[in-house]
């Protein structure tokens, strides 16, 4: 277990080693700069710029200079937000996307296990109709028409919500977020378990359990929810990962602090040190994220080992 | 209505009985009570969309305590005036930091600030400011002219990387010192070598700044008060002739050497000396006292002040903490409000200086700027009362015409100028008559019919902005003359069978339409894209790009045709908008640039009679626009909501907006029930 632990971390590097450097790449290919815009500005001011931030050396060095300071896990400073260093722009809006994703994952994790499994357990009833019909309108609905059109049904009508901002995550600005983030996990959870139960449901093992006289709560319960979230377990992994380090859309719309919403920018913008450092940290927690799941798949199935 | 009924009686059954085999069949009259509930829910949330306020878009209430809460778009790169461009920072600057003077909120004329009066010199080339004796920064210490002058140094120093620094350039030597270029010292003489001698001669006079001081018959004698006779070293300096000033970088120097032997022979054993913050023509002539010399006429040079990129910042901070002085915790502003709280992406609070010069008129307590970008979710936050007032431009096109009739929308026009690009170095569009062609076979009527909101644009100045501004006459649509044009300069244009026109020779694999992605944009690409080809049977194919994009090829003449072109009024002047065909380094996009034309506009801003002034930039602007390097669409029109409440807010030319003279009013009777009026 422990060396297998080792070998996926060693794996993780030359993996973020090689996202980096395309991502890199990527910024050199698309034209214009961060200090580039509508006005023109005066020739000599972009020299000194390029300048200052090393743009005008040959490109090995400046990709040279780039790695040697991720390597030491130093992002660098904004170049658009002046003084703000990418390390703290992370910290800082980190919490607000982590909080979202995890609340919204929670959610999902909830509605959609207990959802799939009364579908699997009342396979070919209304229950199980209705419940998989909602799933697959849950799943079929993106995020950016499910959010405004919960703005404007609970917030924009009936002012039970404010439609957008971020003011702490205890408060009612959180709901709708939270909900339109969670409606497609929450679909996907819901099949996925339905799915796994009614493999598991029809299994010896159940079978066997059922001869034994456990009780019907028992036998669901302990035995055959068990097994039958394995799918929901895989799915975690990278579910998770990237709810955590934010959703681009869903922050865009509800106008949230969050790193999706500094991703987007930072493209847009061409902050180079804050594009690396979020795709540096969204590929870390990725990989952490799938190796947490390898680590749980090996407690919940005691068939596999590593 | 009988089709519902009908299936309802069919269908309610069936589902009474599915509902009664499953598990829910004993939570059935739950089930029934929650969907009483959700038609409950449905039902109320079309009767409150039904009842909802009609005269205003949106709710209507005032937040507690004396906020204004305002959506001002992006978030701002810095709190440094220098440092930033954009209009959603200019606006938090104008409450942080003040300037000699300040837009007035209505007509954006420049208002006294931190100089409590002027005075300007005859040809509009040397203004003398007073600065006012209680000006103090957010820590109390005074503010005096060398405060002035520090900053004003700090703003063209070239490591200050200010991209907006070609506004000082009308100062004297602020380009040379901005772009580290050097004069050339002859240690012989102890004399620097003149410009006059190697400049190719021109026949007008220089400014009245570059010639002997004459104080006496220089300055206008309506002053209230008598100009202070202080003529100084550094003013007989500003008042000698120009200085010659070569490039400080070696290689472009010894480059501009080798092409002119004439110069190289005269600089050949004389020392550089580098430009330096003292050498530009801002002067403490005492300790309230600030002289500006302009290396030109520029009576449009006070009301450019007021811009964030002349905005006061202190030396101590920025000594204390060098870059990182405009960060919370230690930011000096001098504006009206101080820095109180600064979450980004999410909220920027300031809150009333007691400090500031004026602060027993400064009505708010606190304004909380919201950066948020995304326009629907800034509709979203006005109309539930979340914000009082959205910036410039924020109502989304789809929504206009919905909220175009409520009575807090903003109608007035705006100091900008819509038009397209012509690439004037490339055939087919390096000849005139196809230019023209291209221009007459638009129906730029139409156009602003369906566009709704905006105004007309016979050339580059935008129209309803300049008073007494006397605009050029503009081409009339005429479909027949382009085609015409069009057969004079090679392409014929015929008549097909089916009545729609074709012009076969014409090369339209080199021309196209290029644009920032951007539905508006896009939009407005297609109605030309239709026009062109209904009028000439010319199909010129049309191109989205990414703004940064877009900006970059734009700007190299790296398109064929035709490109977007818009520009926004950096001050209330025509020149402003004239100013892009001034300077012979691209600015404009469109590889046009005439001598004639920088004379004509010389001559205009040496003429202080306004109207004088205003009657030659016209006739410079019908000048330019005689050789057609772009085709004027519109001019634009302000797009945005204030609560009725929020009073002292105008829908000024430039939404800029002087936060001081803003109030919330509770007594309704003095709400605004339409656009306020921007007259004086």
């Amino acid at each position: 277990m422990l060396r297998f632990i080792i070998r996926r971390l060693l794996i993780t590097i030359p993996t973020i080693f090689v996202v980096i450097t395309l991502t890199w790449g990527l910024i050199r290919l698309a034209p214009g700069n961060f200090y580039s815009g509508e006005k023109k500005i005066p020739k000599s001011i972009e020299h000194n710029i390029r300048e200052k931030y090393g743009l005008n050396k040959p490109w090995y060095v400046q990709y040279g200079r780039t790695m040697s300071h991720i390597v030491r896990l130093d992002f660098g400073t904004s170049l658009k937000y002046e003084g703000q260093s990418v390390n703290a722009i992370i910290v800082r809006s980190l919490p607000v996307s982590a909080g979202i994703g995890f609340l919204a994952y929670l959610l999902a994790l909830s509605v959609g296990v207990f959802i799939g499994s009364v579908a699997a357990l009342k396979q070919n009833s209304a229950w199980d109709y209705l419940s998989m019909a909602l799933a697959m309108i849950g799943i079929s609905i993106p995020n950016f028409v499910l959010g405004p059109l919960l703005v404007l049904g609970l917030s924009l009508n009936l002012y039970w919500f404010p439609p957008a901002r971020w003011s702490g995550l205890i408060s009612r600005g959180i709901v709708l977020p939270v909900l339109t983030l969670s409606a497609i996990y929450m679909a996907y959870i819901a099949r996925l378990t339905r799915a796994g139960m009614l493999e598991v449901l029809r299994s010896d093992y159940i079978r066997t359990a059922r001869s034994k006289g456990l009780s019907e709560k028992a036998v669901v319960i302990r035995h055959a929810l068990r097994g039958g979230i394995m799918p929901v377990v895989s799915f975690t992994g990278p579910a998770l990962a990237l709810l955590l380090t934010g959703t681009v859309v869903v922050e865009r719309i509800f106008a949230l602090p969050g790193l999706g919403n500094y991703f987007i920018q930072a493209s847009l913008n061409r902050d180079e040190p804050l594009i690396l450092g979020i795709v540096a940290f969204i590929s870390i927690t990725l990989l952490l994220m799938n190796l947490l799941v390898d680590i749980a798949y090996a407690y919940l199935d005691p068939r596999i080992r590593y | 209505m009988r089709f519902w009924r009908v299936n309802f009686r069919l269908t309610f059954p069936l589902i009474n009985r599915l509902l009664r085999k499953t598990m829910a069949g004993r939570y059935y009259r739950q089930i029934l009570a929650a969907l009483v509930l959700v038609s409950v829910a449905v039902g109320s949330i079309s009767c409150r969309a039904m009842a909802s306020n009609e005269e205003f878009f949106g709710r209507i209430a005032p937040a507690p305590g004396n906020v204004l809460r305002y959506i001002t778009g992006d978030e701002p790169e810095s709190l440094d005036p220098q440092k930033t461009t954009g209009l959603p920072e200019a606006r938090i600057l104008m409450a942080l930091y003040e300037g000699l003077v300040e837009y007035d909120p209505k007509t954006m004329d420049p208002i006294p600030a931190l100089a409590e009066r002027w005075d300007e010199n005859n040809d509009s080339s040397e203004f003398t400011f007073h600065i006012r004796k209680n000006a103090r920064w957010s820590n109390g210490d005074p503010i005096n002219a060398n405060d002035i002058v520090w900053s004003f140094r700090r703003s063209l120093a070239p490591e200050t990387l200010a991209r907006g620094a070609s506004l000082g350039f009308y100062i004297k030597y602020a380009q040379g010192y901005n772009s580290g270029a050097v004069f050339v010292h002859d240690p012989q003489t102890d004399k620097f070598l003149l410009e006059s001698g190697f400049a190719p001669a021109s026949e007008v006079p220089p400014p009245l700044s570059e010639r002997p001081v004459a104080p006496a018959s220089e300055y206008k004698p309506t002053e209230k008060e008598k100009v202070p006779d202080a003529d100084t070293p550094f003013h007989q300096f500003m008042h000698s002739p120009t200085r010659l000033t070569l490039p400080g970088d070696e290689k472009s120097r010894n480059k501009l050497l080798a092409q002119d032997p004439k110069l190289q022979a005269a600089v050949a054993g004389k020392e550089f000396v580098k430009i330096a913050g003292k050498d530009i023509g801002v002067e403490a002539v005492d300790d309230y006292i600030v002289r500006i010399s302009l290396s030109q006429s520029a009576p449009f040079f006070k009301g450019l002040l007021a811009n964030q990129f002349f905005r006061l910042v202190p030396k101590k901070a920025f000594e204390q903490y060098k870059e990182l002085w405009a960060q919370p915790g230690h930011i000096m502003t001098c504006g009206p409000f101080r820095l109180k709280e600064w979450k980004p992406y999410n909220i920027l609070t300031v809150e009333r200086d007691p400090m500031y010069w004026d602060a027993a008129s400064v009505h708010l307590d606190e304004i909380q700027f919201f950066p948020t970008a995304d326009l629907p979710t800034a509709l979203n936050l006005y109309k539930v009362g979340e914000v009082d007032a959205l910036y410039n431009h924020a109502v989304l096109n789809a929504w206009v015409d919905f909220v175009r009739g409520k009575k807090d929308w903003m109608d007035a026009p705006e100091a900008v100028t819509i038009y397209i690009n012509i690439n004037t170095t490339k055939p087919p569009m390096d000849d005139l008559r196809v230019r023209k062609a291209f221009d007459l076979a638009i129906d730029k009527e139409t156009w602003i019919k369906w566009r709704k909101i905006t105004k007309p644009l016979p050339g580059i100045t935008p129209y309803g902005i300049f008073h007494g501004y006397p605009l050029p006459q503009g081409s009339k649509f005429d479909a027949e003359k382009a085609r015409q044009l069009l057969a004079e300069a090679g392409y014929a244009v015929t008549k097909k069978g089916d009545g729609s026109y074709q012009c076969p020779k014409f090369p339209v694999n080199q021309v196209e339409y290029l644009f920032p992605t951007a539905t508006s944009n896009k939009i407005m690409a297609e109605y030309m894209q239709a026009q062109w080809k209904q009028n000439l049977g010319i199909t010129v194919p049309v191109r989205a790009m990414e703004f940064k994009t877009f900006v970059d090829a734009r700007s190299k003449l790296d398109y064929k045709g035709f490109s977007f072109g818009a520009w926004s009024a950096d001050y209330l002047d025509p020149f402003t908008f004239l100013s892009l065909y001034y300077t012979n380094e691209n600015d404009n996009s469109t590889g046009w640039w005439d001598k004639k034309y920088v004379d004509m506009l010389n001559e205009a801003n040496r003429t202080p009679d306004q109207a004088k002034r205003y009657e030659l930039m016209s006739k410079a602007e019908n000048y330019m626009l005689e050789s057609q390097p772009i085709i004027p669409v519109e001019t634009g029109a302000v797009n945005w909501l204030k609560k009725p409440y929020v009073k002292g807010m105008y829908p000024n030319a430039g939404s800029l907006f002087a936060w001081k003279f803003v109030y919330i009013e509770r007594d309704s009777a003095k709400w605004d029930y339409s656009t306020p009026s921007t007259a004086d």
